[in-house]
Protein backbone atom coordinates (compact mmCIF):
# COMPACT_ATOMS: atom_id res chain seq x y z
CA UNK A 1 0.00 0.00 0.00
CA UNK A 2 2.65 2.37 0.68
CA UNK A 3 4.01 1.67 -2.71
CA UNK A 4 1.15 2.21 -4.38
CA UNK A 5 1.22 5.61 -2.37
CA UNK A 6 4.69 5.93 -3.58
CA UNK A 7 3.83 5.66 -7.08
CA UNK A 8 1.40 7.72 -7.26
CA UNK A 9 2.88 10.23 -5.97
CA UNK A 10 5.45 10.07 -8.47
CA UNK A 11 2.81 10.52 -10.98
CA UNK A 12 1.41 13.56 -8.97
CA UNK A 13 4.47 15.67 -8.79
CA UNK A 14 5.32 15.79 -12.94
CA UNK A 15 4.22 17.49 -15.49
CA UNK A 16 3.37 14.24 -17.33
CA UNK A 17 -0.17 13.72 -15.98
CA UNK A 18 -2.06 16.95 -16.94
CA UNK A 19 0.06 17.24 -20.48
CA UNK A 20 -1.48 13.94 -20.90
CA UNK A 21 -5.17 14.95 -19.68
CA UNK A 22 -5.01 18.29 -21.49
CA UNK A 23 -4.68 15.98 -24.53
CA UNK A 24 -7.34 13.84 -23.71
CA UNK A 25 -9.65 16.88 -24.28
CA UNK A 26 -9.42 17.69 -27.96
CA UNK A 27 -9.06 13.60 -28.68
CA UNK A 28 -12.50 12.90 -26.80
CA UNK A 29 -14.22 15.34 -29.44
CA UNK A 30 -12.88 14.56 -32.34
CA UNK A 31 -14.08 10.71 -31.08
CA UNK A 32 -17.04 11.71 -30.42
CA UNK A 33 -17.57 13.73 -33.65
CA UNK A 34 -16.16 10.70 -35.84
CA UNK A 35 -19.26 8.59 -33.62
CA UNK A 36 -21.90 11.17 -34.34
CA UNK A 37 -21.07 11.04 -38.05
CA UNK A 38 -20.33 7.43 -38.09
CA UNK A 39 -24.13 6.92 -36.15
CA UNK A 40 -26.00 9.46 -38.52
CA UNK A 41 -24.72 7.28 -41.60
CA UNK A 42 -25.84 3.74 -39.93
CA UNK A 43 -29.02 5.14 -37.87
CA UNK A 44 -30.29 6.87 -41.28
CA UNK A 45 -33.96 5.19 -42.88
CA UNK A 46 -32.12 2.96 -44.46
CA UNK A 47 -30.31 0.98 -42.16
CA UNK A 48 -32.40 1.71 -39.47
CA UNK A 49 -35.20 -0.55 -41.24
CA UNK A 50 -32.80 -3.50 -41.14
CA UNK A 51 -32.22 -3.92 -37.79
CA UNK A 52 -32.88 -6.75 -36.33
CA UNK A 53 -31.86 -6.91 -33.11
CA UNK A 54 -28.56 -8.93 -32.20
CA UNK A 55 -24.98 -7.12 -32.45
CA UNK A 56 -26.66 -5.28 -35.37
CA UNK A 57 -25.03 -2.34 -37.14
CA UNK A 58 -27.13 0.04 -35.30
CA UNK A 59 -26.10 -1.22 -32.11
CA UNK A 60 -22.36 -0.90 -32.97
CA UNK A 61 -23.04 2.52 -34.09
CA UNK A 62 -24.92 3.40 -30.29
CA UNK A 63 -22.20 1.56 -28.48
CA UNK A 64 -19.77 3.47 -29.89
CA UNK A 65 -21.52 6.89 -29.31
CA UNK A 66 -21.60 5.32 -25.35
CA UNK A 67 -17.53 4.38 -25.61
CA UNK A 68 -16.35 7.38 -27.31
CA UNK A 69 -12.89 8.17 -26.81
CA UNK A 70 -12.41 4.28 -26.30
CA UNK A 71 -9.16 4.13 -28.94
CA UNK A 72 -7.23 7.28 -28.67
CA UNK A 73 -8.16 7.30 -24.65
CA UNK A 74 -6.75 3.71 -24.87
CA UNK A 75 -3.50 4.90 -26.63
CA UNK A 76 -2.79 7.65 -23.85
CA UNK A 77 -3.48 5.15 -21.08
CA UNK A 78 -0.81 2.09 -22.42
CA UNK A 79 1.91 4.79 -22.78
CA UNK A 80 1.13 6.37 -19.64
CA UNK A 81 1.61 2.81 -18.36
CA UNK A 82 4.59 2.31 -20.01
CA UNK A 83 6.20 5.52 -18.97
CA UNK A 84 5.28 4.82 -15.36
CA UNK A 85 8.22 2.16 -16.00
CA UNK A 86 10.74 3.71 -18.30
CA UNK A 87 10.78 7.14 -16.32
CA UNK A 88 12.95 4.93 -13.77
CA UNK A 89 15.61 4.33 -16.11
CA UNK A 90 15.05 7.56 -18.41
CA UNK A 91 16.24 10.15 -15.38
CA UNK A 92 18.40 7.13 -13.29
CA UNK A 93 15.50 7.42 -10.50
CA UNK A 94 16.30 3.38 -10.50
CA UNK A 95 18.43 3.44 -8.38
CA UNK A 96 17.22 5.64 -5.90
CA UNK A 97 13.76 3.20 -6.06
CA UNK A 98 15.46 0.14 -5.50
CA UNK A 99 17.67 1.21 -2.61
CA UNK A 100 13.84 2.24 -1.03
CA UNK A 101 12.35 -0.89 -2.14
CA UNK A 102 14.81 -4.08 -3.14
CA UNK A 103 12.31 -5.86 -3.83
CA UNK A 104 12.15 -5.03 -7.69
CA UNK A 105 8.75 -7.11 -8.24
CA UNK A 106 6.88 -5.44 -5.60
CA UNK A 107 7.60 -2.08 -6.98
CA UNK A 108 6.24 -3.16 -10.65
CA UNK A 109 3.21 -4.33 -8.57
CA UNK A 110 2.64 -1.10 -7.21
CA UNK A 111 2.75 0.53 -10.79
CA UNK A 112 0.48 -1.88 -12.06
CA UNK A 113 -2.04 -0.80 -9.77
CA UNK A 114 -1.39 2.96 -10.75
CA UNK A 115 -1.68 1.79 -14.29
CA UNK A 116 -5.01 0.33 -13.27
CA UNK A 117 -6.20 4.08 -11.36
CA UNK A 118 -4.88 5.88 -14.57
CA UNK A 119 -7.18 3.47 -17.14
CA UNK A 120 -10.25 3.37 -15.16
CA UNK A 121 -10.08 7.25 -14.50
CA UNK A 122 -9.90 7.58 -18.23
CA UNK A 123 -12.26 5.58 -18.57
CA UNK A 124 -15.00 7.11 -16.29
CA UNK A 125 -14.29 10.62 -17.70
CA UNK A 126 -14.97 9.46 -21.04
CA UNK A 127 -17.95 7.64 -19.85
CA UNK A 128 -19.36 10.31 -17.90
CA UNK A 129 -18.86 12.52 -20.74
CA UNK A 130 -20.49 10.13 -23.12
CA UNK A 131 -23.63 9.46 -20.68
CA UNK A 132 -24.24 13.34 -21.34
CA UNK A 133 -23.33 13.34 -24.68
CA UNK A 134 -24.53 10.62 -26.51
CA UNK A 135 -28.14 10.85 -25.44
CA UNK A 136 -27.98 14.31 -27.08
CA UNK A 137 -26.38 13.35 -30.19
CA UNK A 138 -29.07 10.33 -30.55
CA UNK A 139 -31.58 13.01 -30.01
CA UNK A 140 -30.78 14.96 -33.12
CA UNK A 141 -31.21 12.02 -34.99
CA UNK A 142 -34.96 11.53 -33.93
CA UNK A 143 -33.22 8.67 -32.22
CA UNK A 144 -33.97 7.26 -28.24
CA UNK A 145 -31.31 7.67 -26.16
CA UNK A 146 -31.11 3.55 -25.60
CA UNK A 147 -29.67 4.29 -22.02
CA UNK A 148 -32.18 1.64 -20.60
CA UNK A 149 -30.81 -1.49 -23.33
CA UNK A 150 -28.38 -3.60 -21.52
CA UNK A 151 -26.14 -3.68 -24.78
CA UNK A 152 -25.06 -0.19 -23.92
CA UNK A 153 -24.28 -1.12 -20.07
CA UNK A 154 -22.38 -3.92 -21.99
CA UNK A 155 -20.08 -1.60 -23.76
CA UNK A 156 -19.60 0.15 -21.18
CA UNK A 157 -18.34 -2.47 -19.04
CA UNK A 158 -16.33 -4.14 -21.64
CA UNK A 159 -14.30 -0.99 -22.38
CA UNK A 160 -13.47 -0.46 -18.67
CA UNK A 161 -12.13 -3.87 -19.16
CA UNK A 162 -9.94 -3.17 -22.64
CA UNK A 163 -8.74 0.35 -20.68
CA UNK A 164 -7.81 -1.38 -17.44
CA UNK A 165 -6.26 -4.95 -19.31
CA UNK A 166 -4.11 -2.14 -22.08
CA UNK A 167 -2.67 -0.56 -19.19
CA UNK A 168 -1.44 -3.65 -17.84
CA UNK A 169 -0.19 -4.43 -21.19
CA UNK A 170 1.45 -0.69 -21.23
CA UNK A 171 3.34 -1.50 -17.31
CA UNK A 172 4.66 -5.49 -18.90
CA UNK A 173 5.74 -3.36 -21.93
CA UNK A 174 7.69 -0.69 -20.57
CA UNK A 175 9.72 -3.60 -18.12
CA UNK A 176 10.48 -5.85 -20.58
CA UNK A 177 11.79 -2.64 -22.84
CA UNK A 178 13.20 0.10 -20.85
CA UNK A 179 13.97 2.44 -23.20
CA UNK A 180 11.49 4.96 -23.19
CA UNK A 181 11.65 6.00 -27.16
CA UNK A 182 11.77 2.30 -27.46
CA UNK A 183 9.10 1.29 -25.89
CA UNK A 184 6.44 4.28 -26.59
CA UNK A 185 7.26 3.85 -29.71
CA UNK A 186 6.59 0.30 -30.38
CA UNK A 187 3.31 0.75 -28.17
CA UNK A 188 1.80 3.27 -30.49
CA UNK A 189 2.94 1.46 -33.40
CA UNK A 190 1.52 -1.81 -32.65
CA UNK A 191 -1.45 -0.07 -30.92
CA UNK A 192 -2.45 2.24 -34.26
CA UNK A 193 -1.14 -0.04 -37.25
CA UNK A 194 -0.18 -2.56 -35.75
CA UNK A 195 -4.00 -4.47 -36.31
CA UNK A 196 -4.63 -3.19 -39.67
CA UNK A 197 -1.15 -4.64 -40.71
CA UNK A 198 -0.91 -8.13 -39.12
CA UNK A 199 -4.99 -8.38 -39.92
CA UNK A 200 -3.75 -7.80 -43.27
CA UNK A 201 -1.11 -10.65 -42.64
CA UNK A 202 -3.61 -12.85 -41.71
CA UNK A 203 -6.25 -12.61 -44.45
CA UNK A 204 -3.23 -13.10 -46.75
CA UNK A 205 -2.56 -16.01 -44.98
CA UNK A 206 -5.95 -16.98 -45.36
CA UNK A 207 -6.83 -17.00 -48.99
CA UNK A 208 -3.19 -18.78 -49.75
CA UNK A 209 -2.90 -21.20 -47.33
CA UNK A 210 -6.03 -22.09 -44.99
CA UNK A 211 -9.05 -20.38 -44.70
CA UNK A 212 -8.85 -21.73 -40.47
CA UNK A 213 -5.75 -19.35 -39.85
CA UNK A 214 -8.23 -16.19 -39.79
CA UNK A 215 -9.21 -17.71 -36.41
CA UNK A 216 -6.05 -17.16 -35.27
CA UNK A 217 -5.68 -13.42 -35.72
CA UNK A 218 -6.91 -12.59 -32.36
CA UNK A 219 -3.98 -13.63 -30.92
CA UNK A 220 -3.17 -9.69 -32.40
CA UNK A 221 -3.26 -7.65 -29.12
CA UNK A 222 -5.54 -5.42 -30.95
CA UNK A 223 -7.40 -7.62 -32.84
CA UNK A 224 -8.18 -9.56 -29.64
CA UNK A 225 -9.14 -6.17 -27.81
CA UNK A 226 -11.45 -5.88 -30.97
CA UNK A 227 -13.16 -8.77 -30.17
CA UNK A 228 -13.55 -8.32 -26.43
CA UNK A 229 -15.33 -4.92 -26.81
CA UNK A 230 -17.20 -5.08 -30.35
CA UNK A 231 -17.99 -9.07 -30.55
CA UNK A 232 -17.31 -11.89 -33.28
CA UNK A 233 -17.21 -9.98 -36.37
CA UNK A 234 -17.08 -13.41 -38.43
CA UNK A 235 -19.50 -16.52 -37.96
CA UNK A 236 -16.73 -18.62 -36.52
CA UNK A 237 -14.89 -16.22 -34.84
CA UNK A 238 -14.31 -17.20 -30.91
CA UNK A 239 -16.32 -15.75 -27.98
CA UNK A 240 -15.29 -12.29 -26.51
CA UNK A 241 -14.19 -13.52 -23.48
CA UNK A 242 -11.14 -15.47 -25.43
CA UNK A 243 -10.18 -12.10 -26.55
CA UNK A 244 -10.20 -11.16 -22.94
CA UNK A 245 -8.33 -13.49 -21.74
CA UNK A 246 -5.31 -13.29 -24.77
CA UNK A 247 -5.15 -9.40 -23.61
CA UNK A 248 -4.78 -10.84 -19.90
CA UNK A 249 -2.66 -13.63 -21.24
CA UNK A 250 -0.22 -10.67 -23.22
CA UNK A 251 -0.19 -8.68 -20.20
CA UNK A 252 0.76 -11.62 -17.25
CA UNK A 253 3.18 -12.24 -19.57
CA UNK A 254 5.05 -9.44 -20.49
CA UNK A 255 5.22 -8.71 -16.74
CA UNK A 256 6.20 -11.67 -15.74
CA UNK A 257 9.20 -11.89 -18.09
CA UNK A 258 9.81 -7.87 -17.89
CA UNK A 259 9.99 -8.73 -13.91
CA UNK A 260 12.39 -11.70 -13.89
CA UNK A 261 15.00 -9.38 -16.38
CA UNK A 262 14.25 -6.19 -13.85
CA UNK A 263 14.87 -8.25 -10.64
CA UNK A 264 18.29 -9.92 -12.57
CA UNK A 265 19.47 -7.29 -14.39
CA UNK A 266 22.24 -4.97 -12.58
CA UNK A 267 20.86 -1.51 -12.18
CA UNK A 268 22.83 1.48 -12.28
CA UNK B 1 11.83 1.34 19.92
CA UNK B 2 13.84 -1.52 19.39
CA UNK B 3 15.19 -2.24 15.88
CA UNK B 4 17.56 -4.50 14.44
CA UNK B 5 21.14 -3.15 14.75
CA UNK B 6 23.38 -3.34 11.41
CA UNK B 7 26.44 -1.30 11.93
CA UNK B 8 29.22 -3.73 10.40
CA UNK B 9 29.74 -3.90 6.71
CA UNK B 10 31.28 -7.29 5.72
CA UNK B 11 32.71 -7.60 2.22
CA UNK B 12 33.94 -11.52 1.61
CA UNK B 13 35.31 -12.56 -1.63
CA UNK B 14 33.55 -10.64 -3.76
CA UNK B 15 33.74 -11.03 -7.37
CA UNK B 16 31.98 -9.09 -10.32
CA UNK B 17 33.06 -10.76 -13.62
CA UNK B 18 31.70 -9.15 -16.69
CA UNK B 19 31.91 -9.90 -20.27
CA UNK B 20 35.22 -8.69 -20.64
CA UNK B 21 36.63 -7.30 -17.22
CA UNK B 22 36.57 -8.59 -13.79
CA UNK B 23 35.48 -5.42 -12.13
CA UNK B 24 35.72 -6.52 -8.83
CA UNK B 25 38.24 -9.59 -8.00
CA UNK B 26 37.70 -11.77 -5.12
CA UNK B 27 37.78 -8.36 -2.55
CA UNK B 28 37.45 -8.52 1.26
CA UNK B 29 37.19 -5.77 4.07
CA UNK B 30 35.39 -4.67 6.54
CA UNK B 31 33.84 -1.61 7.77
CA UNK B 32 33.33 -0.75 11.54
CA UNK B 33 31.11 1.92 13.06
CA UNK B 34 32.12 4.87 14.78
CA UNK B 35 34.60 5.83 12.04
CA UNK B 36 34.73 6.98 8.32
CA UNK B 37 36.91 4.65 6.34
CA UNK B 38 38.17 5.83 3.10
CA UNK B 39 37.46 3.62 -0.05
CA UNK B 40 39.79 4.67 -1.97
CA UNK B 41 41.18 4.04 -5.78
CA UNK B 42 41.94 5.26 -8.92
CA UNK B 43 38.88 5.63 -11.57
CA UNK B 44 38.01 2.14 -12.67
CA UNK B 45 39.42 0.56 -9.53
CA UNK B 46 36.21 -0.94 -9.41
CA UNK B 47 34.77 0.79 -6.34
CA UNK B 48 31.05 1.99 -7.62
CA UNK B 49 30.32 -1.37 -8.43
CA UNK B 50 31.61 -2.61 -5.08
CA UNK B 51 29.31 -0.21 -3.52
CA UNK B 52 26.70 -1.21 -5.47
CA UNK B 53 26.97 -5.05 -5.09
CA UNK B 54 26.91 -3.90 -1.31
CA UNK B 55 23.61 -2.01 -1.89
CA UNK B 56 22.08 -5.30 -4.19
CA UNK B 57 21.71 -2.78 -6.83
CA UNK B 58 24.19 -5.25 -8.98
CA UNK B 59 24.60 -9.08 -8.50
CA UNK B 60 27.58 -10.43 -7.47
CA UNK B 61 29.55 -12.96 -9.51
CA UNK B 62 30.75 -14.72 -6.48
CA UNK B 63 31.10 -13.44 -2.81
CA UNK B 64 28.86 -12.23 -0.14
CA UNK B 65 28.66 -8.19 0.73
CA UNK B 66 26.32 -8.12 4.36
CA UNK B 67 25.79 -5.15 6.73
CA UNK B 68 25.63 -6.31 10.40
CA UNK B 69 25.46 -10.03 8.88
CA UNK B 70 22.62 -9.36 6.85
CA UNK B 71 22.70 -9.00 2.88
CA UNK B 72 21.19 -5.56 2.00
CA UNK B 73 18.17 -6.85 -0.01
CA UNK B 74 16.70 -8.59 2.88
CA UNK B 75 16.66 -6.59 5.37
CA UNK B 76 12.66 -5.18 5.93
CA UNK B 77 13.36 -1.81 6.22
CA UNK B 78 16.90 -1.00 4.71
CA UNK B 79 16.49 2.58 4.14
CA UNK B 80 16.05 2.91 8.36
CA UNK B 81 19.20 1.07 7.98
CA UNK B 82 21.30 1.97 5.32
CA UNK B 83 21.36 5.46 3.78
CA UNK B 84 23.26 5.66 0.84
CA UNK B 85 24.62 8.19 -2.24
CA UNK B 86 25.36 6.77 -5.55
CA UNK B 87 25.20 9.13 -8.01
CA UNK B 88 24.21 12.70 -8.12
CA UNK B 89 21.95 12.86 -11.10
CA UNK B 90 19.27 10.31 -9.85
CA UNK B 91 15.79 12.30 -9.27
CA UNK B 92 13.57 13.16 -11.78
CA UNK B 93 14.61 16.66 -13.65
CA UNK B 94 10.69 17.61 -13.02
CA UNK B 95 10.04 16.96 -9.92
CA UNK B 96 10.95 18.96 -6.71
CA UNK B 97 13.58 18.06 -4.09
CA UNK B 98 11.18 17.88 -1.73
CA UNK B 99 8.17 15.44 -3.45
CA UNK B 100 11.68 13.96 -4.22
CA UNK B 101 12.11 12.72 -1.08
CA UNK B 102 8.14 12.54 -0.50
CA UNK B 103 7.91 9.74 -2.85
CA UNK B 104 10.62 8.02 -0.68
CA UNK B 105 8.91 8.84 2.56
CA UNK B 106 5.98 7.62 0.97
CA UNK B 107 7.34 3.93 -0.15
CA UNK B 108 9.28 3.31 3.30
CA UNK B 109 6.26 4.25 5.25
CA UNK B 110 8.20 7.25 6.76
CA UNK B 111 6.53 10.73 7.71
CA UNK B 112 6.37 13.37 5.25
CA UNK B 113 7.78 16.00 7.33
CA UNK B 114 11.07 13.82 7.20
CA UNK B 115 11.36 14.85 4.16
CA UNK B 116 11.30 18.82 5.31
CA UNK B 117 13.81 17.78 8.28
CA UNK B 118 16.90 16.42 6.21
CA UNK B 119 16.17 19.33 3.65
CA UNK B 120 16.99 21.83 6.52
CA UNK B 121 20.11 19.64 7.84
CA UNK B 122 21.50 19.53 4.57
CA UNK B 123 20.83 22.93 4.51
CA UNK B 124 18.45 22.77 1.26
CA UNK B 125 14.91 24.01 3.34
CA UNK B 126 15.09 27.30 1.71
CA UNK B 127 14.90 25.58 -2.20
CA UNK B 128 12.84 22.40 -1.57
CA UNK B 129 9.65 23.30 -3.65
CA UNK B 130 12.50 24.34 -6.60
CA UNK B 131 12.54 21.55 -9.41
CA UNK B 132 15.61 19.20 -9.41
CA UNK B 133 16.72 20.45 -13.25
CA UNK B 134 17.23 24.13 -11.33
CA UNK B 135 19.89 22.43 -8.90
CA UNK B 136 23.17 22.97 -9.27
CA UNK B 137 25.92 19.47 -9.23
CA UNK B 138 26.33 20.81 -5.67
CA UNK B 139 22.71 21.23 -4.57
CA UNK B 140 22.20 17.58 -6.13
CA UNK B 141 25.08 16.14 -4.00
CA UNK B 142 23.25 17.85 -0.79
CA UNK B 143 19.84 16.40 -2.06
CA UNK B 144 21.71 12.74 -2.42
CA UNK B 145 23.01 13.31 1.26
CA UNK B 146 19.03 13.95 2.61
CA UNK B 147 17.90 11.47 1.36
CA UNK B 148 20.67 8.83 2.64
CA UNK B 149 19.90 10.78 6.14
CA UNK B 150 15.74 10.25 5.53
CA UNK B 151 15.40 7.00 7.63
CA UNK B 152 18.13 8.30 10.33
CA UNK B 153 20.07 4.90 9.42
CA UNK B 154 23.06 3.28 11.41
CA UNK B 155 24.92 3.00 8.25
CA UNK B 156 26.07 5.53 5.30
CA UNK B 157 27.58 4.22 2.10
CA UNK B 158 29.02 7.52 -0.17
CA UNK B 159 30.10 7.40 -3.87
CA UNK B 160 32.12 10.27 -4.21
CA UNK B 161 30.25 12.93 -2.30
CA UNK B 162 32.36 15.68 -2.55
CA UNK B 163 32.04 15.46 -6.72
CA UNK B 164 31.13 19.02 -7.86
CA UNK B 165 31.55 20.70 -4.26
CA UNK B 166 33.16 23.91 -4.21
CA UNK B 167 35.30 24.02 -1.07
CA UNK B 168 33.09 25.24 1.44
CA UNK B 169 30.75 22.53 0.61
CA UNK B 170 33.83 19.93 0.63
CA UNK B 171 34.50 21.38 4.34
CA UNK B 172 30.56 21.30 5.08
CA UNK B 173 30.71 17.46 4.21
CA UNK B 174 33.75 16.39 6.15
CA UNK B 175 32.14 18.37 9.21
CA UNK B 176 28.88 16.41 8.14
CA UNK B 177 30.32 12.52 8.34
CA UNK B 178 32.57 13.33 10.76
CA UNK B 179 30.03 14.02 12.78
CA UNK B 180 27.83 11.16 11.92
CA UNK B 181 30.78 8.46 12.77
CA UNK B 182 30.74 10.82 15.77
CA UNK B 183 27.66 9.61 17.33
CA UNK B 184 28.59 5.60 16.48
CA UNK B 185 27.07 5.48 12.90
CA UNK B 186 29.40 3.26 10.25
CA UNK B 187 30.82 5.86 7.52
CA UNK B 188 32.06 4.32 4.09
CA UNK B 189 33.17 6.88 1.88
CA UNK B 190 34.39 6.27 -1.80
CA UNK B 191 37.20 8.87 -3.16
CA UNK B 192 39.99 9.18 -5.31
CA UNK B 193 40.65 12.59 -3.96
CA UNK B 194 43.02 10.94 -1.85
CA UNK B 195 43.94 14.26 0.46
CA UNK B 196 40.47 14.74 1.07
CA UNK B 197 40.53 11.44 2.34
CA UNK B 198 43.36 12.04 4.62
CA UNK B 199 41.62 14.64 5.95
CA UNK B 200 38.22 12.59 6.89
CA UNK B 201 38.84 9.20 7.34
CA UNK B 202 40.10 7.11 10.13
CA UNK B 203 40.74 3.84 7.88
CA UNK B 204 41.11 3.35 4.60
CA UNK B 205 40.35 0.27 2.66
CA UNK B 206 42.38 1.10 -1.03
CA UNK B 207 41.79 -0.53 -4.01
CA UNK B 208 43.14 -1.21 -7.58
CA UNK B 209 41.74 -3.24 -10.71
CA UNK B 210 38.92 -4.65 -8.18
CA UNK B 211 42.02 -6.38 -5.90
CA UNK B 212 42.34 -4.94 -2.31
CA UNK B 213 45.46 -3.44 -1.95
CA UNK B 214 45.49 -2.41 1.73
CA UNK B 215 43.04 -2.08 5.05
CA UNK B 216 44.13 -0.49 7.95
CA UNK B 217 43.92 2.96 9.84
CA UNK B 218 44.97 5.76 7.78
CA UNK B 219 48.42 6.29 9.95
CA UNK B 220 49.14 2.18 9.96
CA UNK B 221 48.66 2.52 6.35
CA UNK B 222 50.91 5.58 6.10
CA UNK B 223 53.71 4.28 7.94
CA UNK B 224 53.94 1.08 6.31
CA UNK B 225 53.28 1.99 2.63
CA UNK B 226 55.39 5.68 2.64
CA UNK B 227 58.00 4.08 5.06
CA UNK B 228 60.39 6.29 4.62
CA UNK B 229 60.10 10.33 5.67
CA UNK B 230 61.65 12.69 3.18
CA UNK B 231 64.06 15.93 4.15
CA UNK B 232 64.50 19.03 2.11
CA UNK B 233 66.85 21.50 2.91
CA UNK B 234 68.33 24.15 1.22
CA UNK B 235 71.83 25.61 1.61
CA UNK B 236 74.75 27.60 -0.37
CA UNK B 237 77.18 24.61 -0.64
CA UNK B 238 75.07 21.45 -1.74
CA UNK B 239 77.86 19.55 -2.91
CA UNK B 240 79.50 19.89 0.43
CA UNK B 241 76.16 18.35 2.13
CA UNK B 242 75.64 15.96 -0.33
CA UNK B 243 78.70 14.08 0.13
CA UNK B 244 78.65 14.33 3.86
CA UNK B 245 75.25 12.97 3.31
CA UNK B 246 76.16 9.95 1.50
CA UNK B 247 79.04 9.04 3.47
CA UNK B 248 76.04 8.81 6.05
CA UNK B 249 74.56 6.60 3.24
CA UNK B 250 71.66 8.55 3.15
CA UNK B 251 70.00 9.15 -0.51
CA UNK B 252 70.34 12.58 -1.63
CA UNK B 253 68.71 13.56 -4.60
CA UNK B 254 68.25 17.57 -6.17
CA UNK B 255 64.94 19.33 -5.96
CA UNK B 256 63.42 21.74 -8.39
CA UNK B 257 64.74 24.87 -6.54
CA UNK B 258 68.59 23.72 -6.65
CA UNK B 259 67.69 22.07 -2.54
CA UNK B 260 68.22 18.66 -1.74
CA UNK B 261 65.85 16.05 -0.95
CA UNK B 262 66.85 13.20 1.30
CA UNK B 263 64.84 9.90 1.84
CA UNK B 264 65.44 7.85 4.99
CA UNK B 265 66.39 10.54 7.83
CA UNK B 266 64.56 12.81 10.12
CA UNK B 267 65.28 16.72 10.22
CA UNK B 268 67.42 15.95 13.28
CA UNK B 269 69.66 13.47 11.58
CA UNK B 270 70.27 15.97 8.43
CA UNK B 271 70.80 18.81 10.77
CA UNK B 272 73.57 16.87 12.70
CA UNK B 273 75.47 15.62 9.79
CA UNK B 274 75.05 19.62 8.29
CA UNK B 275 76.44 20.70 11.66
CA UNK B 276 79.47 18.39 11.74
CA UNK B 277 80.28 18.70 8.23
CA UNK B 278 79.95 22.51 8.77
CA UNK B 279 77.44 23.07 6.69
CA UNK B 280 75.41 26.37 6.62
CA UNK B 281 71.36 25.64 6.31
CA UNK B 282 69.13 27.93 4.98
CA UNK B 283 66.05 25.36 5.53
CA UNK B 284 64.99 22.42 6.59
CA UNK B 285 61.77 20.73 5.86
CA UNK B 286 60.35 17.68 7.19
CA UNK B 287 57.73 16.17 4.87
CA UNK B 288 55.98 13.70 6.32
CA UNK B 289 54.74 10.81 4.43
CA UNK B 290 51.07 11.44 2.73
CA UNK B 291 48.35 9.55 1.45
CA UNK B 292 48.66 10.30 -1.96
CA UNK B 293 51.93 9.39 -2.03
CA UNK B 294 51.56 6.00 -0.42
CA UNK B 295 48.85 5.35 -2.48
CA UNK B 296 50.36 6.03 -5.96
CA UNK B 297 53.20 3.63 -4.53
CA UNK B 298 50.52 0.96 -3.95
CA UNK B 299 48.85 1.11 -6.81
CA UNK B 300 51.29 1.68 -9.00
CA UNK B 301 50.93 -0.42 -12.51
CA UNK B 302 48.01 -2.38 -11.14
CA UNK B 303 45.39 0.17 -12.33
CA UNK B 304 46.36 -0.08 -15.80
CA UNK B 305 44.36 0.99 -18.39
CA UNK B 306 40.77 -0.06 -17.45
Amino acid sequence: MNLIRAELLKLRTTALWWIFAILLVPIYGVALAYNWLTANVMLSSDYADVDTGMIGEADRAVSGLYTSGQFFGILLVVLLSAILVTNEFFHLTATSTFLTTPRRELVILAKMAVSVVIALTVWLVTTVLSLGFAPFALSTMNQPSHIGESFVWQAIGLNALAFVLWGLLGVGTGVLIRSQIGATLTLSVLYVVGAQVLSGIFVLLGTMWNESVLTFRVVVPTLASDLMVSGQQFPDDPPRWVGALIMLAYAAVFSVVGTLITKERDVG
Amino acid sequence: MSRPNYTEISVDRLTKQYAKVRAVDDLSFTVNAGRVTGFLGPNGAGKTTALRMILGLVTPTAGTATIGGVRYVDMPDPIRQVGAVLEASSAHRGRSARNHLRVICRAAGLPDQRADEVLAIVGLNTVGTRKFKGYSLGMKQRLGIAAALLGDPRVLILDEPTNGLDPEGIRWMRDLLKALAAEGRTVLVSSHLLGEMQQLADDVVIIAAGRLIRQGPVSEVLGAAAGVARVRVRTPQPERLATALQEARLEVGGGPDGSLQISGADTAQVGHIAFTAGVELHELIGESADLERAFLDLTAGKAGAR
